[in-house]
């Protein structure tokens, strides 16, 4: 009898899944897998004729390793010269019943606590000095619905006592920002604690300028143009927005990026550092507004750096700690010291997407491994005494069975704490968080613009820490 | 650790005139009070019109607990989870008498609690309920409303 309920619960779970992601494949003819390094490299965009032709999903299957994410970039200017910033349409899965449910109850799960009528005899008199207090407690959407109530009510952003009483409430999950394939120059922000998909209809950004999420710290996101230029800084959930003076190199390779704050708000500042694949780096302090070079990489640390450049840095007490390989390890940048120190750290086999972690002071891998035909998420943890990584803990196997057989590539967005994993192959863009404290394994609910059905592929994105009152 | 000042009683009276005994150390959990009590002004009754005698019992009943060794951390959660079911009317008091006592552990679980009573309501029920008034123009209501309309969704 124990073997018949556990079959039942297997086929109610395989029902589940069935439901929540399309029980068939389209019809239409696909052309058979391309070998990974068909696309140009940077310097000869494919002229747009060319990609129409190509099934558009193909840049999933970019191999990291020999460069070629750079093809990634090549695909948006071509997109970005033809004069629309519009991507190319992914393929449409077939309508998707769960979207409708997850509006429903998203809603519902909104105003369960608002059955209280409250009684106007009881708060018309409510003082005008708690009010700061209270809204600075209230969910982040709803801060923005609350901004049509009154005048003082819209410009609590610009207040300095409201700044104060936001400093002292504590900070729950943070949101993830991301870059849809649909339209590269908005964001859609995913707020894990309500299962909410937001999508501003001000960008934060400047138009007509593509920009990739490459850091965060605090509530602000530190984006690099497509060129590898300029940074920009920005809080997602309000105007405030920056661009960083000009770096004093003047050749722009690939760099890859690490933030963090001054001590433990926005309030002392942050610094960013880049770093590029010849050792050269710079740091900028916000409190000074500038750019400095602190020094040159020790000669210990090998080069060329081949940095990891799809795993974001992560930062711990005070050190920046990026991803590499040739040697497999990890190099660290000390903030205060100034110096750079060099970890080897042998790689899992058959890791694919590796991309840096961390949770409570500990350095986290999360990839993905694959053998033979079977794919999994795995999630390793740096045991510091031996610099071996050790596996900690793996996505539920229902979950990993929808890979089987197929080519899957993975983004991790965030970097602390609650990840999201984007897992995208030919025809699906799954969506799921991962919280590194409680082991928690969730499902997100597809990218979905208002009034629309069409699910949106996240391509890029990073977490950051919602504060209505960090400033660029 | 004991210290000298450990069997010092500190007299409260509320604004219907009920008088309240307690130890200073649940006292000066009000920072109002501990104020009082450094300066040197909490030697007589201390004299509190705006807090009546069942808000004052409730958040003296709260200090207590507080400097009470013997409450697990769970039980603590418990007793300050259940502090809070009150009618609307006590706990608006409740509110004024922790924001003017300054106790702050009590007024943040409050505020957070007005917080949870109001986040789903429409702008135009918050009027209402506070008394405030609407100062944008229909125009400059929409602008905010489309501006803002994200957050909506």
């Amino acid at each position: 009898m124990e073997g018949l309920a556990m079959l039942r619960q297997l086929i109610g779970q395989l029902q589940e899944l069935l439901e929540v992601y399309g029980s068939h494949p389209p019809l239409l003819p696909y052309p058979p897998d391309p070998p990974p390094h068909f696309l140009q490299p940077l310097h000869h965009p494919l002229p747009l004729s060319d990609l129409h032709s190509h099934q558009p999903q193909r840049w999933c299957f970019l191999n990291v390793d020999d460069g070629s994410t750079d093809d990634y970039y090549s695909l948006i200017m071509a997109a970005g010269k033809s004069g629309s910033f519009k991507m190319l349409e992914p393929y449409k899965p077939p309508p998707a019943k769960k979207s409708r449910k997850e509006r429903t109850r998203g809603k519902s799960s909104g105003t369960t606590n608002t059955s209280e009528a409250m009684e106007q005899q009881i708060w018309k008199d409510f003082p005008e000095d708690l009010f700061e207090a209270v809204i600075a407690r209230l969910p982040i959407a709803t801060f923005f619905r609350f901004r049509s109530v009154c005048r003082k009510w819209n410009s609590l952003l610009n207040s300095q006592s409201f700044s104060q009483h936001c400093a002292q409430v504590p900070q729950g999950n943070p949101w993830f920002y991301t870059i849809t394939h649909e339209n590269v120059n908005s964001g859609a922000m995913y707020d894990p604690s309500l299962k909410k998909w937001h999508h501003p209809t001000i960008s934060s950004l400047p138009s007509k300028m593509i920009v990739l999420p490459v850091a965060s710290a605090g509530g602000l996101v530190c984006f690099l143009d497509i060129g590898h230029r300029n940074f920009y800084i920005c809080n997602p959930l309000t105007q405030s927005f920056k661009e960083l003076p000009a770096r004093s190199v003047k050749v722009w390779s690939r760099v890859a990026v690490g933030m963090m704050l001054n001590g433990n708000s926005t309030c002392g500042g942050y610094k960013i550092l880049w770093v590029g694949c010849d050792g050269e780096f710079e740091v900028y302090d916000s409190v000074k507004n500038s750019w400095t070079r602190p020094g040159n990489m020790p000669s210990i640390i090998k080069l060329p750096l081949s940095l990891n450049f799809r795993s974001q840095a992560v930062a711990i007490d005070g050190t920046l700690y990026f991803m590499r390989s040739d040697p497999e390890g990890i190099v660290s940048y000390d903030m205060v010291t100034g110096v750079w120190k060099q970890y080897i750290v042998p790689a899992p086999l058959h890791l694919t997407d590796p991309t840096l972690a961390e949770c409570g002071g500990r350095i986290m891998l999360v990839g993905l491994l694959s053998k033979n035909a079977a794919t999994c998420v795995c999630i390793w943890e740096l045991q510091k005494m031996t610099l071996l990584w050790k596996e900690v803990d793996r996505m539920p196997n229902i979950w990993c069975l929808e890979f089987y057989g197929k080519h899957v590539r993975m983004t991790c967005l965030g970097n602390k704490g609650l990840l999201m994993l984007s897992l995208r192959s030919r025809q699906m863009n799954r969506l799921v968080t991962y919280n590194v404290s409680s082991r928690e394994w969730l499902k997100v609910p597809g990218c979905v613009v208002p009034r629309g059905r069409k699910r949106q592929w996240i391509a890029c994105g990073t977490a950051f820490h919602p504060c209505l009152t960090d400033i660029a | 650790m004991s210290s000298s000042k450990s069997n010092k009683i500190v007299k409260l009276e509320s604004s219907d005139n009920k008088t309240f005994e307690v130890e200073e150390a649940v006292a000066v959990q009000s920072e109002t009070l501990k104020n009082m009590v450094d300066d040197g002004c909490a030697n007589d009754t201390i004299p509190l019109p705006n807090v009546n005698g069942k808000i004052l019992e409730m958040v003296l009943g709260w200090c207590k607990k507080h400097v009470d060794e013997t409450v697990t951390g769970d039980e603590l959660n418990k007793y300050e989870a259940d502090f809070l079911d009150l009618d609307q009317a006590d706990l608006y008091g409740l509110l004024m008498a922790a924001n003017f006592l300054n106790v702050k552990g009590l007024l943040d679980r409050v505020l957070q609690r007005v917080a949870d009573m109001i986040k789903g309501k429409k702008p135009e029920e918050i009027r209402r309920i506070f008394n405030i008034k609407n100062d944008f123009t229909p125009e400059e209501e929409e602008e905010i409303r489309l501006e803002n309309a994200w957050a909506f969704d």
